[in-house]
């Protein structure tokens, strides 16, 4: 114990040298470097795990925001579309997507013929494994909307098939082909000539960012948009229960309640709740908001109300937390000019605490923007075809998807195709989700104040 | 009591402003403050002095009933400012504390603008009808409590950039601004330097033509330059009561006059 200091009475010093490094420092400094060598270890782990992940997610998911298409002229054959030709347009309605197959499929192999290509099909039929499923009720849809059409030769650009888009981003090979049954090399070989001359053509694909989900055989149709909105109405179901529940009730137990037996068990289960599984909120959620009170199935209403329900200890904790870190003296302060409790808590201690209380909402908020297994139970995943809502209450209350949702379902899916989309709903997710953090991170160095 | 007239030194002899009869002050278990009695005049300056621990703020603390926002603490016996009960059900002890102001050890402007910090009492009782009437009350504020001229240009900068000794003077222009009666002061000079003291000090010395002022310290010289009654707290009991200048030179209890000579505390 030569440095368990006693007094040191005489001028000379007691120990050897300062230029010469004694064993128990040397030691210590070791011990020293060592231990920051583990640090730094540490983080560079964890910065090759974030690089590796992030490298798989665009590598996998970049390719859903891009899309094959092909363009071709379809000739709108009146003596399919409108036999009588008075352009009744109840009698073209009458005309289903089956009607409009063959002239799609007849303008895919005018388009290969005249661009010279040799294979051996021959038929239009056989260019039906080219183009997608809802090429028909494109065109359908144009026709209803301009029954002027019929008769004449319009460009339309269809979504290629998901095996055509998959070839062309080297998801689907030649290789391979024997075992699917969907699409044969000479198919493969059409493509290889369509591509040269512009006709199929690989571009940005906004319909995957606003689109709606579609099904199982259209992977190239879907999209996360409609689900997003479900994501949206849920979050702000969230933020006007959440927030001021949670504000409120953090306030009363931190500046009001008496101390006592009672509220310290309140504390001690909202600890709790925050760290219940989320699943547990989504039965709950399901025989409550959904047997009981008879709320939508699938509904956002009932997923943003499951998801309050968790998000509300998060918001209390952090709540109470900053309004614990505003000083007493400025409580103190407050009360002595005179203020009523209230007032010193509304003028003087929610404002300092309010950066912090945003903080602990969006994250709280960022916490169920990506939680899937609550809304399992109630039913927010699966096909849902709907379009875009017209408005709140339809937003609120028809069935709908949440994009945590919808990636998980996607990747249930057996077509290829979906796995690519599932990665790709992930990139947008990741992008919610950061942006919020980085609002809170920016909320909290803006607001925060010194006293 | 101590018969303040036969000393014959005070200033002015005034009615009694706040009497205290039998206060009995718990904490939890802890006996703070045990069986004290005082009556404290109007118009003069009231110092407590005694070692650390031994109840002073306490016991100012009953005064405005701060000691309200502490669940533990339990206050027993009469406090009376004017003849009046503060510890009656009808009252209010947030109206009580607009009449009895307070500034505490440690400077605690709000984290607003100086004339924010100043405006807000006033603002919360109505004391002003528009804002000439306020940009007045500050100013007036601001001035009795020395500070007018080092912040006026700045009115609109916060109360926290502003230094130690500035910011008490601050706090003391806040606790001024509504007017109150009595006004209690705990080491109101712990976290100034000597210049700053003695501006407080000055300051404190003008405030008594107006209000009641009551003042915890550490400081015996403090004590003895601005206060003109002195009482001696000794572990929760007050030991002795009197006119300050008898206290410093002619103490009545063995406990006084080693406290002020420096043997106990
Ligand atoms: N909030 C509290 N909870 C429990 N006990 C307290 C509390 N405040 C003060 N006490 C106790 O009451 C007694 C008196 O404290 P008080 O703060 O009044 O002393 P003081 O004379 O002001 O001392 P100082 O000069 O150090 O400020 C002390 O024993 C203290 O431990
Ligand atoms: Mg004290």
């Amino acid at each position: 114990m030569t440095d368990a200091s006693l007094p040191n009475t005489g001028g000379a010093p007691k120990s050897g040298s300062l230029h010469e490094i004694d064993a128990r420092t040397k030691k210590r400094n070791a011990a020293e470097k060592r231990f920051r060598m583990y640090g730094v270890a540490a983080i560079a782990t964890g910065i090759i795990f974030l690089l590796v992940l992030l490298f798989a997610i665009l590598g996998n998911g970049l390719g859903a925001f891009q899309q094959t298409f092909i363009s071709v002229p379809v000739y709108l054959d009146e003596s399919k579309l409108d036999k009588k030709g008075n352009r009744n347009i109840d009698d073209i309605k009458k005309v289903s997507t089956f009607g409009y197959n063959p002239l799609i499929q007849k303008a895919v192999l005018k388009a290969v013929v005249d661009a010279g290509i040799e294979t051996p099909l021959k038929k239009s039929k056989d260019m039906k494994a080219l183009i997608s499923a809802s090429a028909a009720a494109q065109v359908r849809q144009a026709v209803i909307d301009n029954p002027a059409l019929i008769g004449q030769t319009v460009e339309f650009r269809f979504l290629a098939s998901s095996r055509v888009d998959g070839y062309l981003k080297g998801r689907v090979h030649r290789e391979l082909l024997a075992r699917d049954k969907n699409i044969d090399a000479e198919h493969l070989d059409i493509v290889d000539g369509l591509k040269e001359i512009g006709v199929v053509k690989k571009t940005f694909n906004s319909a995957f960012i606003f689109g709606a989900d579609a099904s199982e055989s259209r992977a190239e149709q879907a999209g996360i948009g409609v689900s997003m909105i479900g994501s949206l109405f849920m979050m702000l179901v969230v933020l006007f229960l959440a927030l001021p529940i949670g504000v409120a009730a953090s306030i009363y137990l931190e500046e009001f309640a008496p101390k006592n037996r009672w509220t310290d068990l309140i504390e001690v289960n909202i600890s709790n709740l925050a760290a219940v599984p989320s699943i547990v909120f989504g039965i709950l959620g399901l025989a409550v908001f959904i047997q009981f009170m008879h709320l939508p199935q699938s509904a956002p209403l009932v997923g943003g109300l499951v998801l309050t329900l968790m998000t509300l200890p998060t918001i209390i904790i952090s709540t109470r937390a900053s309004l614990k870190a505003v000083p007493p003296s400025i409580r103190d302060a407050a009360l002595g000019v005179g203020a009523s409790k209230m007032q010193s808590v509304f003028h003087h201690v929610l404002p300092l605490a309010a950066p912090g209380i945003l903080t602990g909402t969006i994250i709280g908020l960022a916490q169920a923007l990506g939680e899937t297994a609550p809304l399992l139970l109630i039913g927010m995943v699966g096909y849902i075809a709907s379009n875009p809502p017209g408005g709140v209450i339809e937003g609120l209350m028809s069935p709908n998807s949440a994009m945590p949702a919808q990636i998980y379902e996607w990747a249930k899916r057996a077509d290829p195709a979906y796995y690519e989309r599932a990665w790709g709903g992930i990139i947008i997710l990741l992008i919610f989700l950061v942006s919020m953090n980085t609002l809170a991170v920016l909320l909290r160095r803006r607001f925060e104040r010194r006293w | 009591m101590y018969d303040t007239a036969k000393l014959g030194t005070d200033v002015n002899q005034n009615e009694t402003k706040i009497s205290a009869r039998n206060v009995q002050v718990y904490y939890g278990d802890t006996h703070a403050i045990k069986d004290v009695n005082v009556d404290i005049e109007a118009k003069s300056v009231t110092a407590f002095i005694g070692p650390s621990g031994c109840g002073k703020s306490t016991f100012l603390r009953c005064i405005n009933r701060m000691n309200d926002t502490i669940d533990v603490c339990r206050v027993e016996g009469d406090i009376k400012i004017d003849g009046e009960d503060i510890y009656d059900k009808r009252v209010d002890p947030v109206q009580l504390r607009a009449k009895v102001g307070m500034v505490f050890q440690k400077p605690n402007p709000f984290p607003k603008s100086i004339y924010d910090n100043i405006a807000y009492g006033p603002r919360i009782h109505g004391l002003a009808k528009n804002k000439a009437e306020l940009d007045e009350i500050v100013e007036k504020s601001l001035r009795r409590g020395a500070i007018w001229n080092e912040v006026k240009d700045r009115l609109h900068a916060p109360g926290t950039g502003l230094s130690g000794g500035q910011q008490q003077r601050l706090c003391i222009a806040r606790a001024v601004a509504t007017e109150p009666e009595v006004l209690l002061m705990d080491e109101p000079c712990s976290a100034l330097d000597p210049i700053a003291t003695a501006q407080v000090e000055e300051l404190i010395d003008e405030l008594r033509d107006q209000y009641s002022v009551v003042i915890v310290t550490h400081s015996m010289q403090q004590a003895a330059r601005v206060s003109q009654k002195t009482a001696f707290f000794h572990l929760g009991n007050l030991v002795e009561y009197g006119d300050t200048s008898q206290i410093f030179t002619n103490p009545n209890d063995e406990r006084t006059e080693s406290y002020i000579t420096g043997r106990i505390g």
